[in-house]
């Protein structure tokens, strides 16, 4: 019981980040990046490529995590131009179709070029026992790594001048702008660290088991489901519904089965939604 | 310090406002009123960047800033308070005045200045924006204009949502402002109340301005009079 719980926690906190970063998107003017999930896989694919070159792993890790980033600056600055002239529903549709679009080329692409290519990760330490319970050093690190940059996500939005930047324009984008803050300077920042934050989300799951490249949908889903439980836009509320969702996928694949845990997941999600339409924290920010 | 002189506006392909000119000199306070719709919230946000200038142009401290965009407006010393206030609902009071100051670090000389002149606000600093009174967050509005230690402040109707006594209030306030040398520019439909802060005003009726002269001419003007000071 207490290593599925574990278990859960370590999920449950990559799946804050990864959340972390679709939401931080859509609160920045209704964009819902369809193609997130499949950027990350991106970044697994040129870690896994460029070790296999001969490039260590943690070079090869931010590698994948620049490219990640690259890839996500330039759909904020391509294909997404056309959306920031619209509005309210027809700006989240729009991009949600467009990036939809994005999501099909990049994994064609990888199933073209890279059809048995998958990221693992050999944190080639000994297992560590925490309160009775064997953890497996991949867990541990990745576990680690998660704290830190989520750590260092509530850091930066809460007590730098550019993280209040970005929950200025999350709130009143006019107010923001009135304030003297560029939206568009802020987006691209926001762009980039979400394609950061996909990157490190699949170098963290690589260390536990391997990441394939057909993962992208469903870590869009997962992202998606974080994010809805949390409450759009919501920085904390993703970190508190990506811990509620990784322990609720522990459980299930452990006492019923992996098979049905997606389902439990989109229970869950439903769950509370009708319970609290706007997610955990849905006030945003 | 600003000037401008013809501007033309709107929304989409439908003029609101046509050919509008207004001079605002440095410290002094400046009324624009009119009835409802008759374009001043328009005419105010084209200045500030949110709407297109169509036509004419609008001149700041002697460089044009037509269509210039709304930060860059806000960095070149211009202060807006929307009538909607557009504070950061989800962040504490202090929050919102760090804001105010973006890109720079708050200045803590100029929040003594917003605290002493709401002493409100800095009972309040730790609460969140969106959970405060209509009055309170009028205050906010006004303190978080000015921490960017602007040197024009133009206000869209700062009496929206207040009771008499704290419109009232929100003028004093005001006028207190004037007093440290803050040159003001304000859209108001409570005509005694801006009439009382102004050295001039406008009269804008139907995106137009009808009549303009120092406050005390207007007061005494019998058109004013009939329409917004309900002598008969
Ligand atoms: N977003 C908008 N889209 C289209 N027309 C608008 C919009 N906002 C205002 N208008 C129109 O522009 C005209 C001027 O409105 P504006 O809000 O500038 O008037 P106002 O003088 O500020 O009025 P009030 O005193 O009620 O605030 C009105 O006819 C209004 O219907
Ligand atoms: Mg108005």
């Amino acid at each position: 019981m207490t290593a599925v719980i574990f278990d859960g926690l370590v999920l449950g906190l990559q799946f804050g980040l990864l959340g972390v970063g679709l939401t931080v998107v859509y609160g920045m003017g209704g964009i819902l990046n369809l193609a997130y999930g499949s950027i990350a896989v991106v970044a697994a694919v040129v870690m896994s490529v460029s070790m296999r070159a001969g490039l260590q792993a943690g070079p090869a890790v931010v590698l994948g995590i620049l490219t990640a980033a690259g890839i996500s600056l330039t759909l904020n600055s391509t294909v997404l131009k056309p959306v920031y002239r619209r509005r309210g529903e027809d700006r989240v549709l729009l991009s949600l179709l467009l990036t939809i679009g994005v999501a099909f080329i990049i994994d064609g692409l990888l199933v073209w070029r890279f059809p048995i290519e998958a990221l693992g990760l050999n944190v080639g330490w000994e297992p560590v026992s925490i309160i009775g319970v064997r953890m497996r050093a991949g867990s541990l690190l990745a576990s680690a790594i998660t704290l830190l940059v989520g750590g260092s996500l509530i850091f930066f939005f809460r007590a730098t001048t550019t993280g209040k930047a970005v929950r200025s324009v999350i709130q009143d984008e006019v107010g923001a702008r009135l304030c003297g803050v560029n939206p568009a300077a802020v987006r691209t920042l926001i762009f980039a660290l979400s394609g950061v934050l996909g990157g490190i989300f699949v170098a963290t799951q690589a260390m536990t088991s391997p990441v394939p490249i057909s993962a992208g949908f469903e870590f869009t889903i997962t992202a998606l489901l974080v994010t809805v439980v949390g409450g759009l836009g919501s920085i904390r509320g993703a970190f508190l519904a990506g811990l509620i969702l990784g322990i609720v996928n522990a459980m299930s694949s452990f006492y019923i089965g992996s098979y049905i845990t997606t389902i439990i997941l989109l229970a869950a999600a439903a769950l509370t939604i009708v319970l609290r339409p706007s997610g955990l924290f849905g006030e945003r920010a | 310090m600003l000037e401008v002189s013809g501007l033309s506006t709107g929304y989409d392909s439908h003029v609101v406002v046509l050919g509008v000119s207004v001079d605002v000199r440095e410290g002094e306070a400046v009324a624009i009123i009119g009835s409802n719709g008759a374009g001043k919230t328009t005419f105010l946000r084209a200045i500030c960047g949110l709407l297109p200038v169509s036509a004419g142009d609008v001149r700041y401290e002697g460089r044009s800033i037509a269509n210039l965009a709304v930060h860059k407006v806000a960095r070149a010393g211009i202060s807006f308070v929307p009538a909607e206030r557009h504070l950061f609902p989800e962040m504490s009071v202090a929050e919102n005045l760090a804001l105010g100051a973006f890109p720079n670090r708050p200045d803590p000389d100029q929040q003594s200045l917003v605290f002493d002149l709401f002493p409100r606000l800095a009972e309040r600093r730790r609460q969140a924006a969106g959970t405060m009174s209509g009055g309170e967050q009028q205050m906010l509005a006004v303190g978080r204009a000015l921490m960017s230690r602007p040197r024009l402040l133009i206000l869209d109707e700062p009496t929206t949502g207040l009771a008499p006594r704290l419109a009232s209030q929100a003028y004093e306030s005001l006028a207190a402002l004037r007093t440290l040398g803050m040159t003001i520019l304000v859209a108001e439909q409570q005509v005694p109340l801006v009439l009382g802060l102004a050295d001039r005003g406008y009269v804008l009726e139907n995106g137009a301005i009808q009549l303009e002269g120092p406050s005390a001419e207007l007061r005494d003007n019998p058109t004013v009079q009939r329409a917004y000071l309900g002598v008969v």
